[in-house]
């Protein structure tokens, strides 16, 4: 039961927040934020009583739906999902403290999508019936486009449909698979479990592992599949840039993490050449292209497609180093970049600009703002000592194994994150001020909001041990098809 | 024969009848009451009959659960029609309409023969013009007058088929018409073919389809939208099962690829929400027509799913349509859920619904879609619907986000919406949130309903 109330509490959550909307002032906040605290502490009820003994799981359930047609109702929890549901309820917080000022329509439904948007991730990272893992792969996407059209900025509702047309329609390749995958087998099932036990035959499942493939690396996103992201991000309130890096782009990562080497362990040997390729060819791609922007959010969200591509390679890249560190900068990336959407959106708020050549002087205005800022910039840059340094690091002493062509493209990529970081540093906080206006320096709220994702950071980077247990089993199952 | 197989049929019959003749009294409401009943009554006595035994109501009707999955889905669409119908001096006659539409459905429904099939057919069809006609608009004449020229044209192409189909096989029931490889019978199917075509709106026989969305009443395009699309659904399926299906299978492949792409290109840049109504229902008609052209064990069963589910979606999303007068332009969608809560969310969800976005029903009718043309291993047909769909998305979005966002002008206040509405927007809503999440009940009725 413990596995369905991770995403059932906050789909309850979300109409809560609607119903006690206006009841009191900020009622629906806090609604939001006891459903997190209460997936938290299920979850970690959950954790504390360890693994079984396949080494692995920390919690399965297996009860039928509808039996006709092969869908049941089986959820698995291990370290990599427990920590990612970790991550999206903290996050979902976060979103909630990042969105508190100001006055806002709808409050109610704001906060609904937030949890839900949390239900659908959460729902994503403990579903192992395929099919139900494409219901809560699509359901991501509704609460998603709301935050984006409604409480976005300037062109929000262009953007809005372009992230929904282009995560349809990558969707459907989940889709297709899925079912053809499902009919190959003797009685109909969508059991992950069941289905991973079954010969499939080479060339079916390179077809179906492009089709999964599709919806996973649209969501990652990595280029060519990524147009939809830098407007969307730029586009999405602070709470749905926080939400869209931390968690969705997590659930693309977590779909090529956990499915192919489980279902098409043949196929996701033969193609994890063109995995690391095209992850080489976006980290760089995407880094040049974030040097070149003005708009800090786009900046920002250029960066998050350098990363993602990062990950990309990891979990291409077949040998433990390479795995262990895309699990690592998966995580590692959504402290950062929800930090850095979180930091940029209140400047944002403040200054009513987010353009690196109108921003400046930071450091003496709002110095704690500046603190914050500039621990994710040492994140954003991959600085020895956060968490971001170790997931790259591990990526690139895994590609030396593999080939080192890739790992000295994934060095380049790491200079040439040095040069958007800084760019980001120097536009917003030396210089002289553009403008004479007071800024108000980080509040409470604010404040432990980002020392948290801050903490994070710096504790995965520096203790990662931690992150390294609780994912290993899963990244040792990534593992089995390449038979190390 | 039996009293209880044609009792639905008698049920309507009936409410038409007693709804035509309180008419012209004064209490044109009481009209619409008796015709609720009779069609209550009917869908109410096949939904407690669904599981019986299967037997023949009379030699040209069959009274199995087919034709009661179809009959009860005809009521219970005409029911919501005559919900959202306004009921003024110049409409008293539009219950008793409502009422013989159905009746025709339900003929259709139960068809097993070709004299029933044209029977029913004509008796929905007719009823329609007059339902199309009735605002008595410029427009509604327009649309009445397209619809009943292209409609005698699709009769007339019918009849033609049936005819050839008589002199190929020797018979008038469909259980005649095994396939075969003879030319004549080949033309007489896609005659047959293309008269059904008309009234399920699949392109090239779609041109009324629009029209008639933005100039008729909103209760007569459920009926045309919803009421005659099932029935018609159904004589597919029906057809398809006691002719074995081949000659068929062909011509509606083509057409339903056809009509995906005509209907998700045309609507793409519609801002009236009517039209966009319209052209969509051209796609979902394509969407069937291509689960039965691919053919395959699930196909009944899963264009049965796909009409029940498209039902809802698209009477949520009519609603609005009587609130706010007849011409709803994307701009005037905006604010909707601050106007009008309720209806708001309905049309919101209904169009998630239509644009087979989980947690809507139409994501399941999505699902099962796409896995009876994979399992007919019908893979250019996939593409299509693969395609038709994601066009959708970008249609559907424009319209479901749009009632979240702000009015550009000052909206006026909204006229207060009779208490019938509220209640189809709940129930609309209800079953297009609660089958989207639990959909067993609605796919255990169309997989028996096929067995």
């Amino acid at each position: 039961m413990g596995l369905i109330a991770l995403f059932m509490l906050p789909f309850l959550g979300g109409i809560a927040a609607m119903a006690v909307e206006g009841r009191r002032p900020g009622a629906e906040r806090w609604a939001a934020i006891a459903t997190m605290i209460g997936v938290l502490i299920v979850l970690a009820a959950m954790w504390a009583g360890g693994v079984d003994e396949s080494g692995q799981w920390i919690a399965r359930h297996q009860s039928d739906w509808a039996p006709a047609v092969g869908v049941s109702l089986t959820f698995a929890l291990d370290g990599l999902s427990a920590a990612l549901v970790a991550l999206s309820a903290g996050l979902g917080i976060v979103a909630v403290v990042a969105s508190w000022s100001g006055e806002r329509r709808w409050s109610g439904l704001f906060h609904l999508c937030i949890c839900w948007t949390v239900a659908a991730t959460n729902g994503v990272f403990v579903a192992f019936d395929l099919l139900i893992f494409a219901f809560f792969w699509e359901a991501m996407l509704v609460p998603s486009f709301l935050l984006i059209a409604i409480w976005g900025y300037e062109d929000r509702e262009a953007a809005a449909i372009k992230f929904l047309i282009f995560n349809a329609v990558g969707g459907l390749g989940l889709l297709a698979a899925v079912f053809a995958l499902a009919a190959m087998a003797d009685t109909v099932t969508f059991n992950a479990f069941e289905l991973a036990e079954m010969e499939i035959g080479p060339r079916a499942e390179v077809w179906l592992l492009l089709g999964f493939a599709l919806a996973f690396l649209v969501k990652l996103p990595t280029p060519p599949f990524h147009a939809w992201l830098p407007d969307a991000h730029t586009e999405a309130p602070t709470a749905g840039s926080i939400l869209l890096a931390g968690l969705l782009l997590k659930a693309g990562a977590y779909g090529l993490f956990r499915f192919p080497p489980m279902l098409f362990p043949d196929a996701t040997v033969a193609l994890s050449g063109w995995g690391m390729a095209l992850g080489a060819f976006g980290t760089i791609y995407a880094g040049l292209l974030a040097c070149e922007q003005n708009d800090a959010k786009r900046l920002i969200a250029y960066t998050s497609i350098a990363h993602m591509s990062i990950v990309l390679m990891g979990v291409s890249g077949g040998v433990y180093f390479a795995l262990l560190g895309a699990g690592v900068e998966m995580i590692a990336h959504a402290f950062s970049a929800s930090a850095l959407f979180f930091l940029m959106g209140s400047l944002q708020h403040r200054t009513g600009t987010r353009d690196l050549r109108a921003l400046g002087g930071l450091q003496r205005r709002a110095p704690r703002f500046a603190a914050a800022f500039s621990i994710f910039f040492a994140a954003a840059l991959a600085m020895p000592g956060t968490a971001n340094f170790l997931g790259e690091a591990l990526v690139i002493t895994g590609m030396f194994q593999v080939n080192w062509i890739f790992a000295a493209i994934a060095l380049i990529s790491l200079v040439i994150s040095v040069v958007y970081a800084t760019r980001l540093l120097k536009g917003i906080m030396f210089g002289e001020p553009k403008s004479t206006a007071e800024i108000d320096d980080l509040n409470w709220r604010e404040t432990i909001a980002i020392f948290t994702l801050g903490f994070g950071t710096l504790i995965f980077g520096l203790l990662p041990q931690i992150l390294a247990g609780a994912i290993g089993p899963a990244v040792d199952a990534a593992l089995a098809p390449f038979g190390k | 024969m039996s009293a209880a197989s044609i009792a639905p049929l008698v049920a309507m019959g009936l409410a038409a009848v007693a709804a035509m003749l309180l008419a012209p009294s004064a209490h044109a409401a009481a009209a619409r009451a008796v015709a609720a009943l009779g069609l209550a009554v009917a869908t109410g006595f096949v939904v407690l009959r669904f599981g019986a035994p299967e037997r023949l109501a009379t030699e040209l009707l069959a009274d199995d659960p087919l034709a009661r999955f179809g009959i009860a889905l005809t009521g219970l669409s005409a029911l919501a029609a005559l919900a959202i119908t306004r009921i003024g001096a110049s409409a008293r006659e539009v219950p008793a309409l409502i009422a013989i539409a159905a009746l025709g459905g339900a003929l259709v429904c139960g068809a097993r023969h070709s004299g029933a099939l044209f029977l029913g057919l004509e008796v929905m069809g007719l009823s329609l013009v007059a339902l199309f006609a009735f605002p008595l608009t410029q427009r509604a004449l327009e649309a009445a007058y397209k619809y009943f020229i292209l409609g005698a044209a699709g009769a007339a192409a019918l009849l033609f088929g049936v005819a050839i189909l008589y002199a190929a096989a020797g018979g008038l029931a469909f259980t005649d018409w095994r396939s075969s490889a003879d030319g004549l019978f080949a033309l007489g199917a896609a005659l047959l073919l293309a008269g059904l075509a008309f009234k399920f709106a699949l392109a090239p026989f779609h041109m009324w389809g629009p029209d008639v969305f933005e100039g008729a009443s909103p209760s007569a395009v459920v009926i045309a939208g919803v009421t005659a699309k099932v029935a018609v659904a159904v004589a597919l399926v029906r057809l398809a099962q006691e002719t074995g299906g081949a000659s068929l299978q062909a011509g509606l492949a083509g057409l339903g690829a056809a009509s995906i792409l005509v209907g998700n290109l045309f609507a793409l840049r519609q801002t009236s929400l009517a039209r966009m109504l319209g052209y969509s229902s051209i796609a979902h008609s394509g969407y069937v027509a291509a689960i039965l052209g691919a053919g395959g064990t699930e196909a009944g069963a899963a264009a049965l799913f796909y009409v029940a589910s498209y039902a809802p979606a698209l009477t949520a999303a009519l609603i609005i349509l009587t609130l706010e007068g007849g011409d709803v332009r994307l701009e005037n969608v905006r604010g909707l859920f601050r106007r009008r809560p309720l209806e708001g969310a309905a049309f919101a969800l209904g169009v998630i619904s239509l644009a087979g976005l989980p947690p809507a029903v139409g994501f399941i009718g999505k699902l099962y879609l796409f896995s009876a043309l994979i399992e007919a291993e019908a893979w250019r047909l996939l593409a299509v619907a693969a395609v038709g769909s994601g066009l959708g998305v970008y249609y559907y979005a424009r319209f479901f986000g749009a009632p979240f966002l702000p009015c550009k002008e000052a909206p006026s206040t909204p006229q207060a919406a009779p208490r019938r509405h509220a209640g189809l927007a709940i129930t609309c809503l209800f079953l297009v949130a609660v089958l989207g999440v639990y959909p067993m009940p609605l796919l255990e009725a169309a997989v028996f309903a096929t067995r």
